[in-house]
């Protein structure tokens, strides 16, 4: 376990190493500058240079690339240029903070009221349970969480005035943002777990728990879900990637300051830094969680465990 | 089992962690805010009469509050008002003493002797002196702290060019403090906009104590900042907004009427607009699709700024090398149709280059002195056409005219193309590029004809007309170069008479518009706006920092 572990750390070395190469030469080639080009027009050529050279940005793209990665081999994401004089890193952190509470409300919530409704769902199979589940879900796939988002705004904000309409000052500014997330979780999970204990609840060993007397919940909570869950948990890792991380839309309706409006607007503003800083980020995350899930199929399925188990 | 407790604990602990990072309420640091919701009156203030408090909303981010380095006009927005130069625009535009109380101007009107008025303190109670303005001009030209708007000291000051340069020494950039109330500088050339630009962002003091104190953490949090104008902040948060209140060490409190302002990031119109009917904004811009429905509210209105939006012909290319195929262009597009029916956003159509509330001479703008330069005729139109054809040989070339990819400046392009093909006959295909890339592609002098914009830095026609003057011809302005055009112009930044000065820059638009066709007007940039009854003289100026809560009341 320890080796796989230690294997997989280095590739993820590798792995963001040519992720940052990538990406660096990649928005290189954007046109444009972080700088306001249509005022620097009226600067002389010499002036313009002088400008850039003051941030680095005249030399050679190789020498700017080696300048970059030697400073983030020893940790420095480098300031932004846009927010200027801020290091990137702050930036993140102080970005990553709304996002990561609503995409982590949205999870438990979409997690747990999924994984309920697609049990109750397969166990009471063709029931108007399992066609109310199932409405919902196909409603909270198809439906865009902004419409939704749209949607909540104006009913349980403005009209009824129940939920603050929008903006970030106090807690429960983040439960319609959360819930506006959330819809689409519930469905996906809900139909994933339904399918999977369908599936699970017609096994051999669930029929010989069954016939050896086992009442129906001991069944259920003993043997079905955990073998139901492994779909779940495939599923969970790039979920949560995508919920912590911030989605533009919903942040951007809802007014929220969070990562997913700051990676756009540095792609928009040419922040190299900020851009450079953020894509590494995700990537990380995105695969760091990837390993966790990987290590949380052996526990929950001892089948799948790696090789190298003492 | 035991690992099932740890992950709920792990998870709790998490979710503790972040709810504590999030601060809700703006800034942690900022103990006097209180902790209940939005608009409140704060708890610290003096009891008694009620607080008045307007609410506003920005469309982005607060990039930087550097005065020197920041280039975007939410900053300058901020900005405006919380500090203030020696002089300061009223609602008409026009300059009045601020920091300065008067002003004596020599004869060859190229000399500026400021006299600093009594009691104008910095928000921590010390005075502001001539010497202020000293390190903080000096600072913004200086090549290791100026920012990409220091061209607007350095092309005035007699020496900042050098300076700026990196290779004129202090001493000779003519901005002198006789002593703490007297500040004398030179300028290169009679500039009747002087005193409008001493009003800008860039001319603002600094106190030199305060930013050898803050160093580099100048202007990245509330406290970083000393304020000398109408409002302090109490709050700043870059992708939030911030809370400005009334700068009990002002000059002028008295005229002040606002308590407090709060500025909200919202980048969502239509949260904008459901904010702003939960009573939660008090004035909101609106998009286009919004204006049909409030058209006949008292609560709305339109407002032009200085920008101008053309069609910039590049005259090295073909067909646009062609006078006439220029002007059949430029007169075949009726920007009556753009403004009022395409764009509907309150931009107002452009039969010229200059904005039409562009200062003149006194009280007359530019645009009443000069009349309209351009006007559309599809009949004319044809026969430059013709004419033109039959110069180049029959035959037009493929024509591709270049965007911007924004709605805006797309639907723009679609006009034209339809305009062209109504009118003239022809087919054109749009290329549609980010807002940079065309940038660059004009300056690489890689398109035919493009849709382009210029915002006015100052009160003055040659804001415009001096980006035509050729010398050396750019690509980014089509080429152009007209040894007429450009001796019109470096005339008139040398004339110290007013009213000949306008007549050579009028002369200057027609030749650039009427008889070099260089440009084809469309819009002057408006905006639609929605605001509460009970807020009145809140004053947008059309350029610049454009936002001025000093004069604001609310009743």
């Amino acid at each position: 376990m320890k080796k796989f572990i230690l294997v997989r750390l280095v590739n993820i070395l590798i792995t963001l190493f040519l992720i940052a190469t990538l990406t660096f030469f990649l928005m290189k080639t954007l046109p444009g500058s972080p700088f306001d080009e249509e005022k620097l027009m009226n600067l002389s050529e010499e002036l313009r240079m002088e400008f850039y050279a003051k941030y680095g940005l005249d030399e050679p793209l190789h020498i700017q690339y080696f300048k970059y990665m030697g400073d983030l081999v020893q940790g420095d994401l480098g300031l932004s240029y846009y927010y200027k004089e801020q290091p990137v890193s702050s930036l993140i952190m102080d970005r990553l903070a709304p996002s990561a509470l609503i995409g982590l409300q949205a999870v438990v919530l979409g997690l747990s009221i999924g994984i309920i409704l697609g049990m109750v769902a397969a166990f009471r199979h063709n029931t108007g349970w399992d066609y109310f589940t199932m409405i919902i879900a196909v409603l909270g796939v198809s439906v865009p969480n902004f419409v939704l988002a749209a949607f909540f705004q104006f009913y349980i904000g403005l009209k009824w005035g129940i939920l603050p309409v929008a903006y970030w000052e106090s807690y429960d500014h983040s439960i319609l943002p959360t819930i506006a997330l959330a819809v689409g979780v519930i469905a996906q999970i809900a139909r994933f777990m339904r399918n999977e204990m369908l599936e699970v609840l017609q096994q051999d060993y669930i029929i010989t728990a069954q016939s050896k007397g086992l009442g129906d919940w001991v069944v259920l909570i003993r043997h079905a879900i955990r073998n139901a869950m492994i779909p779940i948990v495939t599923i969970l890792g790039p979920v949560v990637v995508s919920l912590l991380t911030g989605s533009l839309v919903i942040e951007n309706i809802f007014s929220i300051p969070g990562i997913g409006s700051l990676f756009v607007d540095s792609i928009k503003m040419n922040d190299y830094t900020t851009i450079m800083g953020l894509t590494l980020f995700y990537s990380a995350f995105f695969i760091l969680t990837m390993l966790i899930v990987d290590i949380l199929y052996g526990i929950i399925d001892p089948r799948i465990r790696v090789h190298g188990k003492e | 089992m035991k690992r099932n407790i740890l992950k709920k604990w792990g998870i709790l602990l998490l979710a503790i962690l972040l709810l504590s990072a999030c601060n809700f309420t703006g800034s942690s640091d900022s103990g006097e805010t209180s902790t209940s919701g939005e608009g409140n009156t704060s708890d610290d203030a003096t009891t008694g009469n009620e607080e008045k408090v307007l609410n506003l909303s920005m469309e982005n981010d607060i990039p930087d509050l550097n005065q020197v380095t920041t280039t975007d006009g939410i900053s300058f927005d901020i900005l405006n008002n919380i500090m203030e130069g020696l002089y300061r625009l009223d609602a008409e535009n026009n300059p009045q003493p601020a920091m300065a109380e008067s002003v004596d101007i020599s004869d060859d009107k190229l000399t500026y002797t400021f006299h600093l008025r009594d009691g104008i303190k910095w928000s921590n109670g010390e005075d502001v002196t001539a010497h202020d303005f000293v390190y903080s001009w000096l600072r913004a030209l200086h090549p290791d702290t100026s920012g990409s708007y220091s061209f607007i000291l350095s092309d005035y000051i007699v020496g900042a060019e050098e300076y700026a340069n990196g290779e004129g020494a202090e001493e000779e950039v003519a901005i002198i403090a006789e002593d703490d109330k007297t500040l004398v500088v030179e300028i290169k050339e009679p500039t009747p906009y002087f005193l409008g630009l001493t009003a800008f962002a860039t001319y603002f003091p600094l106190n030199e104590d305060f930013m050898n104190e803050v160093g580099t953490q100048f202007a990245l949090n509330h406290e970083s900042i000393l304020y000398n104008g109408p409002f302090v902040l109490t709050e700043y948060d870059q992708a939030m907004g911030v809370t400005m209140v009334k700068n009990d060490q002002y000059w002028d409190i008295e005229n002040v009427d606002v308590d407090e302002v709060s500025m909200k990031v919202i980048k969502e119109k239509s949260t904008e607009l459901n904010l702003y009917e939960a009573g939660e904004l008090d004035r909101i811009t609106l998009s286009s699709n919004d204006v049909n429905e409030f058209k006949d509210s008292e609560e709305f209105g339109t407002e032009t700024e200085f920008t101008s939006w053309y069609l910039q012909f590049n005259l090295g290319k073909a067909p646009f090398d062609n006078e006439n195929i220029r002007k059949a262009f430029q007169l075949a597009v009726n920007p009556e149709i753009l403004a009022t029916n395409v764009l509907n956003n309150g931009s107002e159509p452009a039969y010229s280059l200059l904005p039409p509330d562009m200062q003149g001479i006194g009280d007359q703008s530019f645009r009443e002195i000069a009349g309209e330069v351009i006007e559309p005729d599809f009949d004319i139109a044809k026969e430059y056409l013709e004419k033109g054809l039959e110069e180049i040989g029959g035959e037009l070339p493929e024509i591709e005219i270049l965007t911007a990819d924004d709605t805006v400046a797309k639907d723009g392009a679609t006009f034209v193309q339809s305009q062209v093909k109504e009118n003239l006959g022809v087919d054109i295909s749009i290329v549609t590029k980010p807002y940079s890339g065309r940038l660059d592609a004009m300056r690489e002098d890689d398109f035919q004809f493009v849709i382009s914009k210029w915002g006015a830095d100052y009160n003055d026609a040659m804001t415009y007309l001096d980006l035509w003057v050729g010398d050396p011809a750019s690509a980014f302005r089509g080429n152009y170069h007209n040894p007429e055009y450009m001796d019109l112009v470096y005339q008139a930044k040398e004339e110290t008479d007013e009213q000949k000065r306008i007549e050579l820059l009028i002369e200057a638009e027609r030749i650039l518009l009427e008889e070099d066709a260089v440009l084809g007007p469309l819009y002057y940039q408006g905006s639609a706006y929605l605001q509460k009854t009970h807020i009145q003289n809140l004053v947008v100026h059309p350029y610049g920092a454009r936002l001025d809560l000093k004069y604001v009341t609310i009743n």
